[in-house]
């Protein structure tokens, strides 16, 4: 059987805590895998052009990660490596390891769909399938073969209240998913999302598309899944990295230039290309 | 450090800025204003301090709104964010020593109703220390100068200090001379309020380290004894 990445008991050498290291005076969420999903010396390349420029960074376990930096600095590169979507795009190439649970996501023995179920994305423009809201939740489990009736029902009703949709679309789950507002939509693709129970939860700029309303809806269920999941978010919204975010990583042209905790970023960097980024001074 | 790319936020900030340093000089000045009614026994200064107090009450209120609006407009982060604090709380600071002044400058007028006692021009140290040290706040303040800025703890204990001595002699003195408590009453809480305007000092320059560096030197003192 194939090994998979879900299957593997993450706990069994489990390192520091998470909170080590931290700044004086900061704190962060405690417990967790500190290097639950880690890189180390990462370089990618579209083609000729290389968008990241080694990177190593440990992200750790439930807790949210926000990536921010200038469009093109290549965050949403390095979160799309996460679950090897850039696999899709001809002539990239990279070096380097990223692991989750301390297993390289490139392991030849993982199939990238198992992959891709435990490490769930988002993506800044509400997506659904053009079908029902319940068929859209339970899509990728058709596709594996489950078809028990009950199974399906209860993925549908966990994901749809952990994606606080439920009290919402209860009443209509066999409407068509596209008759949701914009919001609701983008909602419904986190459930999908977490439908299959993944470790990760990848978000590229989930709210760009959103109103405030809906922005703050999916920005509560953000701190409500991270009891869960593992968050890692794009967005060029630095209030909402401040509010969503336990830690912030700020890139440029391709680099990792600062990691730290969201507070210490926001209320004093360590470097000056983030300090100059985060108040509006970068020209 | 560049420009923000965004210049109304640039102007917002210097305006701001402005508006402190403003303040800073009219709390100066008053403070000086009352230095002369006391030692000087004449009741002008000690009423121009009075009256000019209302123009820093309102620079208060002018600072705190521009805080206000800079956060609500551009959401400061960072140095930004820690300026923006530390100029509202250096203007409350700033209010509480012209206060001060005028606390200093209603005990001078009742002073100048009684025949002149030896023990004000003690005072003079006191209040050349204190008044040093808001000088010196501000000018760090403005400066960015976190050096002179940590100085000002040690000044406040030496203000302390002479503050404590004061009050002592003045405390024998009521026993030896009765009529006089009134005015030895008046020294003690005048030498009170000097100590007071260290202490407010001292916060500024806490708050300015703060701003420039992000290091919380607010009761390490304590701490350390």
């Amino acid at each position: 059987m194939t090994p998979t990445i879900m299957q593997e008991d993450h706990r069994a050498n489990q390192p520091k805590a998470a909170t080590a290291g931290l700044p004086q005076g900061y704190t962060a969420p405690t417990g967790g895998r500190p290097d639950f999903l880690a890189v180390k010396e990462f370089n990618f390349f579209y083609g000729k052009k290389q968008a990241l420029y080694d990177i190593t960074m440990d992200i750790p376990e439930k807790q949210v990660t926000a990536f921010i930096g200038p469009s093109g600095c290549g965050k949403s590169t390095l979160l799309r490596n996460f679950n090897r979507m850039n696999e899709l795009i001809d002539g990239i190439r990279h070096q380097g390891e990223i692991t989750l649970l301390g297993r390289s996501i490139f392991d030849p023995k993982i199939e990238v769909i198992a992959l891709r179920r435990s490490i769930g994305m988002v993506f800044q423009k509400s997506n659904p399938f053009p079908k029902s809201i319940y068929e859209n939740i339970v899509y990728s489990l058709r596709i594996a073969g489950q078809n028990s009736k009950s199974i399906l029902d209860e993925t549908v009703e966990r994901s749809l209240r952990g994606a606080a949709l439920w009290d919402e679309v209860k009443d209509r789950l066999h409407d068509s998913a596209l008759s949701l507002s914009g919001g609701q939509m983008q909602r419904l693709c986190i459930a999908r999302a977490i439908a299959n129970r993944p470790k990760v939860l990848l978000m590229d700029e989930p709210c760009s598309a959103l109103d405030p309303i809906a922005t703050a809806k999916v920005e509560d269920l953000i701190h409500e899944l991270k009891r869960e999941f593992t968050i890692v978010i794009v967005t060029h919204n630095m209030q909402q990295a401040t509010r969503c975010s336990d830690r912030t990583a700020f890139f440029y042209l391709g680099k990792l230039i600062e990691f730290d905790v969201t507070q210490k970023i926001f209320s004093n960097p360590s470097e000056k290309q983030t300090e100059d980024y985060i108040t509006g001074r970068f020209g | 450090m560049p420009t923000h790319i965004l210049s109304t936020f640039e102007d917002a900030l210097n305006s701001l800025r402005n508006d402190a340093l403003m303040m800073s000089s009219l709390t100066e000045r008053n403070l000086a204003n009352a230095r002369k009614g006391l030692f000087e026994r004449d009741e002008d200064w000690c009423n121009t301090v009075i009256a000019d107090d209302e123009e820093i009450d309102t620079l208060e209120v002018q600072v705190d709104r521009e805080g206000i609006n800079v956060m609500l407009r551009f959401h400061p982060m960072a140095s930004d964010m820690r300026n923006v604090i530390a100029t509202m709380k250096l203007s409350v600071n700033l209010e509480r020593v012209a206060d001060q002044a005028v606390n200093i400058a209603r005990r001078g007028r009742k002073l100048i109703t009684r025949p002149e006692a030896p023990e004000v021009a003690q005072l003079h140290p006191i209040f050349q220390c204190a008044e040093g040290m808001v000088k010196d706040a501000v000018r760090a303040f403005a400066d960015r100068d976190v050096a002179l800025s940590r100085a000002l703890m040690e000044r406040d204990r030496e203000l302390d200090e002479m503050n404590r001595n004061y009050a002592e002699r003045m405390t024998d003195l009521m026993s030896k001379n009765v009529e006089s408590i009134p005015t030895y009453m008046d020294l003690i809480f005048i030498s009170r309020f000097l100590e007071r305007i260290g202490d407010q000092a001292k916060n500024i320059g806490e708050d300015t380290v703060y701003a420039i560096s992000a290091e919380e030197i607010r009761h390490t003192n304590r701490a350390a004894m």
